[in-house]
C-alpha cells in the first residue's frame, strides 16, 4: 500500500506542479509505533483517524509527515481532511505545498478554510497566490480563513482583494488590513472613505489605532484624523477604544487628538 | 330551412363534393343569382379559360400599373390624423399626402387610387390624391380591386356566412366613377383582384369566376376541386389563387381544377412561423383592409418556390431555397414591417415607423432603407413597383461590407433574432438558432453561448441551444467553448461560469472529430480547471469528466485520477452515483497497470464511498 500510496503521490504532484523537478523523497522505514498511527489515519474509523492525524503532526521525524501527506494524496474523508491539514502545518515543508492547494481548492468549505490557513505558513509564491485566491472564494467562512492567513503571512498580492472585500463591507477583511497596515497602507485605507461602508472602514482604522506596532505616534494621528472623517457612529467608538486602552501618560499627540475629537461629536463627555 | 340556404354551402366548406352534389340539385333551379354568378354554370372549360386568360391586356415584362410605370407605394397611416400617403420607390420621395381614413386596402389603378372610407368608395387621382369620385358601397364591404381603368367592389347583403345572404360585384369608371355594370350572385363572393381587363372574383369558396371588366359577362370558372379557392394574388405578369394549403398558378392548366392536372406548389414554412399565408383571405372580412394577417406573407415571384422564396414574419424576413432550407435572415430593428411584398427583383416591405426596406431576394442584404418622412404609424400599404429593382447599396462601410459578406449579414440578423427579447416570438428566436446552429465556425458558436448567458433569454431557448451545441459538432468552436470556460466563480468580481454543463456537453460532442492539438490542450486545462473548482457541482462535474475523457486522448486521466482520490471518501461528491458513473467511465478503458492497481485500491478502501465502490465493481 505504501508504495501505491506513493505512486499516487506522484501522480497528483505531476498534475499539480505541472512535472516540476521537486523530488519527492521515499518514505523511511517508519518507527516503532508509528505503523500503528498510520494505520488509524488510514482507517474507515474517521475519529481514530482524526486523533491520528494530530498525533502525527506533533510527531517530528519525517516519516509522520510523509504519512499524512500521504493521507492527503491518497484522499480521505472532510472530516480527517481537516485535521490532517492542520497536522501537515505544524512543521512546513516545501512538500506540502502542492498537497495544500490542491485541498484548497476542495468542493468543502471546511476543507478550504484549514488549507488556506495552513498555507499561511509557506513563504512560497504559490502560497501567496492561493491566499489571495480564497479571497474571491463564494464561501464567507472560507474568505475569512483566506483574509486571517493574508495577514498571518503578510500577504501583499492580497491587499487589493482585501479592500474590494473591505469595499463589499466585510469584516475579516478590515481585521486582515488593519493587521497588516503600515502607514502607506493606512493612506490607503484612509482614501477608501466615501467608497466603502463607513462601518467597516471605522473597523479597520480603529483596529490599527490599536496595534502596539504601529507608529511613529505622528502616523497614529493620521489615523485618528482619518476616522475624524467617518460620520458612522462607529468612529466613535473606535476612537474612545483607542482612548480606553491607551494610558494618559506619556502624553501621546494621537490621543490627545482623538479625546478632542471625542468631547466635539459627543458634547464633552468623555470615556 | 329555405330554399337558397340549402344550395349555399359555408365558406368553411370542407368536403367539394358536397357543394357539387348541391350543384347537382340546383341546376334545375330558376332564377338563382345574376347572368354571371349562375350554379348552374359550366365550370373549368378549357376553352373558354384560355380565351378569357388571352383577352387579359399585360405587361411583357414585370411593371408598375400606374400610368407612370413608376413604382410606388400607397400607405395608409394611423394616428389622430387619419391619412393617405403615396411614396415614390425609386426616387425616395413623398407624393403626396392627404386626410383619409382608410377603411380598406388600396387598390391601385392607372391614374388613381382607390379605396374604402367609412361606407363610400372613394377614388383619388393618384398624381396629387385629390378626391376624384365616390360611391356609396350599399351593403357590407368585402373587397376591391383595380386594373388600369376601372375599379370594383365586392359587398354583400344579408348574412354570408351562415350561407344566407347574397355578393354583389359592381364595375366603376376609373376616371370618372360611373357605375359600368354589376352583378349579383347567391351566395358569397370574395374580395375580388383584377388584372388587365379581367376581374377575378371568388365565389362560395369553391369557384373562381374569370368576368369582364368592361361588360361584367362570365368569361369563365373554375372550380376547385381538391381544395377551396379563397386567396388571389396577382402581379402585372401572372395571377394566383388558391388557400392555406398551396398556389395554383392561373393558366390553361387550371382548368383541371386539381392540384394534379393544375401549375400547383406548396412551400415548406417552419412551423414557429404560425399563421403565415400565401396571401390575403378573400372571404375574411378583417382582411379586406390591413391586419395583422399581412405581416405574415409567403413572397414569391414567378412559380412559387422555383427559384426558392421567403417568408415576411412580423419584424422578420426568412428567405428559403427551393428545397425549403433557410438561406438569409432579416431583422428589422424595434418596429414591425406591417405590408410586404416581392417585385420579382427585390423583397420589399414597409414597417410601422414609415421605413421602406428592399431586401436582394438571393442573399437578403439591404439594398434600401429609407424613411417615407412620417410621425404617424403606418397601418399598412400596398405596393405598386412590380419588377421594380432598387439601388445598390452604397452608403457606409459596414453596409458595403455586409452586402459582400451575406453570411455575416445573416448570422448578424439571426443573432438578432435570437437575442430579441420580444416575447411573442419566443418561437420565431428558436428557428433563428436553430438556423444559426447550421452555420460553421467559432463566431456562430460564440453566439449562441452568448443566448445561454442572457439572462432574459428564455428557458426554453437556452434549452433548444444547449441541445444544438451538442448536435453543432463543429471542431472550429472548440477554442471559442474552452475560452468560455475561463469564467470562476469569483466573490469580488461577481462572476459565475455560465452554462457549464451544456459546454462540457458540446465539447464531449466533438469526440472522434479532428481536432487541433493545441486548441485540445487549451481546453483540458479549461475543462480542469472548473474540475478542480470548488464551487463546481456534481450536476456540471458530470459533463465536464465526460468531456475530459471524450476529447483527452489520455492526456485527461492524470488529473481524473486526482479528482477520483480526492472525493472517493467524500459523501457529497463520492457518495453521487452520476458522479461515479462519470469518473469511472473515464478511467476504466485504456488505463495503465498503474491506474489499474489504483481503481482496485479504491475499490477496496474501506472509506470508499457505496456509489462510488458500486460504480468500481
Amino acid at each position: 500500500m505504501t508504495r501505491l500510496r506513493f505512486h499516487v503521490r506522484t501522480v497528483w504532484l505531476t498534475i499539480t506542479l505541472c512535472a516540476s523537478p521537486l523530488a519527492v523523497a521515499a518514505p523511511k522505514p517508519a518507527k516503532a509505533g508509528l505503523a500503528q498511527i498510520v494505520a488509524a489515519l488510514d482507517g474507515a474509523d474517521d475519529e481514530a483517524a482524526a486523533r491520528a492525524a494530530d498525533t502525527l503532526g506533533d510527531r517530528t521525524e519525517p516519516a509522520a509527515h510523509e504519512a499524512l501527506l500521504d493521507a492527503l494524496a491518497w484522499g480521505t474523508s472532510p472530516v480527517v481532511a481537516v485535521e490532517v491539514i492542520a497536522a501537515v502545518a505544524k512543521h512546513p515543508a516545501p512538500p506540502d505545498l502542492a498537497a495544500l492547494r490542491r485541498y484548497a481548492g476542495h468542493h468543502d468549505p471546511r476543507i478550504r478554510a484549514a488549507a488556506l490557513g495552513a498555507l499561511a505558513s509557506y513563504a512560497d509564491p504559490a502560497a501567496r497566490a492561493a491566499i489571495a485566491a480564497g479571497l474571491r472564494d463564494p464561501e464567507a467562512s472560507v474568505r475569512a480563513a483566506a483574509a486571517s492567513a493574508a495577514a498571518r503571512g503578510h500577504v501583499a498580492a492580497a491587499i487589493d482583494p482585501l479592500l474590494a472585500l473591505l469595499g463589499l463591507g466585510e469584516e475579516p477583511a478590515a481585521r486582515a488590513l488593519a493587521a497588516m497596515a503600515d502607514p502607506e497602507l493606512v493612506r490607503r485605507i484612509g482614501d477608501q472613505l466615501g467608497k466603502v461602508p463607513e462601518p467597516a472602514l471605522a473597523l479597520c482604522l480603529g483596529l490599527v489605532l490599536q496595534r502596539a506596532d504601529f507608529g511613529p505616534d505622528s502616523e497614529r494621528v493620521e489615523v485618528v484624523r482619518a476616522l475624524a472623517k467617518i460620520k458612522d457612529p462607529a468612529a466613535d467608538g473606535a476612537l474612545a477604544d483607542y482612548l480606553r486602552a491607551t494610558p494618559k501618560t506619556p502624553a501621546r499627540e494621537s490621543r490627545a487628538e482623538a479625546e478632542k475629537l471625542v468631547q466635539a461629536r459627543t458634547g464633552g463627555a468623555t470615556p | 330551412m329555405t330554399r337558397a340556404s340549402l344550395v349555399r354551402p359555408s365558406r368553411h366548406m370542407r368536403f367539394p363534393w358536397v357543394a357539387v352534389a348541391l350543384v347537382a340539385l340546383v341546376e334545375s333551379v330558376p332564377g338563382c343569382g345574376g347572368a354571371t354568378f349562375q350554379l348552374a354554370a359550366q365550370d373549368n372549360d378549357r376553352g373558354a379559360l384560355t380565351a378569357a386568360l388571352a383577352q387579359r391586356h399585360l405587361s411583357d415584362q414585370p411593371a408598375p400599373i400606374n400610368a407612370a410605370r413608376v413604382p410606388r407605394a400607397f400607405v395608409a397611416l394611423g394616428g389622430p390624423r387619419k391619412q393617405v400617403v403615396a411614396y415614390d420607390l425609386g426616387a425616395g420621395k413623398l407624393l403626396w399626402r392627404q386626410p383619409a381614413d382608410v377603411a380598406s386596402r388600396i387598390a391601385v389603378g392607372g391614374s388613381f387610387v382607390v379605396e374604402l372610407e367609412g361606407k363610400q368608395l372613394v377614388a383619388r387621382d393618384q398624381t396629387t390624391g385629390a378626391i376624384t369620385w365616390h360611391v356609396d358601397v350599399p351593403g357590407a364591404f368585402v373587397g376591391v380591386a383595380a386594373d388600369r381603368d376601372r375599379a370594383y367592389v365586392v359587398w354583400s347583403a344579408g348574412d354570408t356566412s351562415i350561407g344566407g345572404g347574397s355578393g354583389t360585384v359592381a364595375a366603376y369608371d376609373g376616371a370618372t366613377g360611373s357605375e359600368l355594370w354589376h352583378e349579383r350572385a347567391d351566395g358569397a363572393l370574395g374580395a375580388p383582384a383584377a388584372q388587365g381587363g379581367v376581374v377575378y372574383v371568388p365565389y362560395l369558396s369553391q369557384w373562381l369566376s374569370l368576368v369582364d371588366g368592361a361588360t361584367g359577362k362570365q368569361l369563365a370558372r373554375l372550380r376547385g376541386l381538391d381544395e377551396q379557392i379563397s386567396m388571389l394574388r396577382v402581379t402585372s405578369t401572372d395571377a394566383f389563387y388558391g388557400s392555406k394549403q398551396g398556389v395554383f398558378h392561373l393558366d390553361a392548366t387550371s382548368a383541371s381544377g386539381s392540384r394534379k392536372g393544375g401549375t400547383y406548389a406548396s412551400v415548406t414554412v417552419p412551423a414557429q412561423l404560425e399563421h403565415t399565408q400565401y396571401g390575403v383571405d378573400a372571404y375574411d372580412p378583417v382582411q379586406s383592409g390591413y391586419s395583422a394577417a399581412d405581416r405574415a406573407r409567403v413572397l414569391w415571384s414567378g412559380m412559387l418556390g422555383a427559384g426558392g422564396y421567403a417568408v415576411h414574419y412580423f419584424r422578420f424576413v426568412f428567405g428559403f431555397d427551393a428545397n425549403g432550407a433557410m438561406t438569409w435572415a432579416y431583422s428589422h430593428p424595434r418596429t414591425e414591417l406591417v405590408a410586404s411584398d416581392d417585385t420579382g427583383a427585390a423583397i420589399i416591405a414597409i414597417s410601422q415607423a414609415g421605413d421602406v426596406i428592399a431586401l436582394d431576394p438571393k442573399t437578403g442584404v439591404v439594398r434600401l432603407d429609407r424613411a417615407i418622412g412620417t410621425s404617424e404609424p403606418v397601418l399598412g400599404a400596398t405596393f405598386d413597383a412590380d419588377g421594380w429593382t432598387p439601388p445598390e447599396p452604397a452608403r457606409t462601410a459596414a453596409d458595403q461590407d455586409r452586402a459582400r459578406d451575406p453570411q455575416a449579414a445573416t448570422i448578424d440578423a439571426l443573432v438578432a433574432i435570437a437575442r430579441d427579447h420580444d416575447a411573442r416570438f419566443d418561437r420565431v428566436k428558436q428557428l433563428a438558432v436553430q438556423a444559426l446552429a447550421k452555420l460553421p465556425g467559432g463566431e456562430v458558436t460564440r453566439e449562441l453561448l452568448d443566448v445561454l448567458a442572457d439572462p432574459r433569454a428564455p428557458d426554453k431557448l437556452k434549452g433548444d441551444v444547449v441541445d444544438l451545441l451538442v448536435e453543432r459538432r463543429d471542431p472550429a468552436s472548440l477554442p471559442v467553448l474552452a475560452a468560455q470556460l475561463a469564467t470562476h466563480d469569483d466573490f469580488i468580481a461577481k462572476t459565475t461560469p455560465a452554462a457549464l454543463g451544456p459546454i462540457a456537453k458540446a465539447i464531449a460532442g466533438l469526440a472522434g472529430l479532428q481536432l487541433d492539438h493545441e486548441a485540445v490542450a487549451s481546453a483540458l486545462a479549461a475543462l480542469q480547471s472548473q474540475l478542480d473548482a470548488p464551487a463546481t457541482q456534481v450536476p456540471d462535474l458530470v459533463p465536464v469528466i465526460a468531456a475530459m475523457a471524450a476529447i483527452g486522448g489520455g492526456a485527461e486521466r492524470a488529473a481524473l485520477v486526482s479528482h477520483l482520490l480526492l472525493y472517493h471518501a467524500d459523501d457529497a461528491i463520492g457518495g453521487d452515483p452520476a458522479w461515479a458513473h462519470a469518473i469511472v467511465t473515464a478511467l476504466e478503458d485504456h488505463g495503465s497497470p498503474a491506474e489499474r492497481e489504483i481503481l482496485r485500491a479504491v475499490a477496496a478502501d474501506p472509506k470508499t464511498r457505496p456509489a462510488l465502490r458500486d460504480a468500481l465493481h
